[in-house]
């Protein structure tokens, strides 16, 4: 088991996929923090060492993911909430917010529309 | 309804889309009708802040005061087109 970030990881995990694992990191965030720490795509998290994984965490926390990035998200759809604008109303309703069609295929937004966009978190060790 | 006239590109050397609206600074104790426009596209300016509009949205106007939020978004936005569907029971059938 190793830490990243306060949150645990089994050894047999690969490196990119613990990274991609948390809020506000995708495919090539995480491909940038792999090569400014030189770490191979496909390495394991059990084979890093232990100042690699230090560091990792060090450069983790200086970033805008997790629940930072959450309550960023949430306060920018609240705000437009409050104004009273359509865009707000849409969110609120969980529908599509841009204009799209609407008498079929909407489960996109009907997932991912709301208030508390994100969820509210994993939690931390 | 588009959603958000904010979210549509805009050339920038175009600036922001300013109408000619009566717009009148009240003296102090001073009490003015708000303003009755149409102009839905009319981008929210820094001087709005504190008046009040009667924004159409098709069919009648709806009262809206301008907030510090709503600068750099349009008028149209907080003026809702459209009505919520509700079922209503039919007697002759």
């Amino acid at each position: 088991m190793v830490f990243i970030f306060g949150f645990n990881f089994p050894d047999s995990t690969l490196v990119k996929r613990s990274l991609e694992s948390f809020y506000g990191i995708g495919p090539s965030v995480s491909r940038a923090i792999l090569a400014r720490h030189h770490i191979h795509p496909w390495a394991k998290v059990g084979s890093l060492k232990n100042p690699t994984v230090l560091a990792l965490t060090a450069d983790l926390t200086s970033m805008k993911i997790e629940n930072d990035l959450r309550r960023e998200v949430q306060d920018n759809i609240r705000r437009l909430k409050d104004m009273g604008t359509y865009r707000g109303r849409r969110h609120a309703m969980g529908l599509p917010v841009r204009g799209q069609n609407t008498r079929t295929q909407i489960n996109t937004a009907r997932k991912l529309n709301r208030i508390e966009r994100g969820g509210m978190g994993r939690v931390q060790m | 309804m588009f959603p958000t006239q904010a979210l549509r590109a805009r050339s920038v050397w175009k600036g922001p889309n300013i109408l000619p609206l009566p717009i009148v600074r009240p003296k102090p104790g001073e009490r003015i009708a708000p303003i009755k426009t149409q102009a839905r596209s009319a981008t929210i300016l820094p001087n709005f802040v504190g008046l009040k509009f009667q924004v159409h949205n098709g069919k009648n106007y709806l009262d809206i005061t301008i907030t510090e939020d709503m600068v750099g978004h349009k008028l149209g936005e907080f003026a809702p087109t459209r009505k919520n569907f509700t079922y209503k029971q039919t007697k002759n059938k």
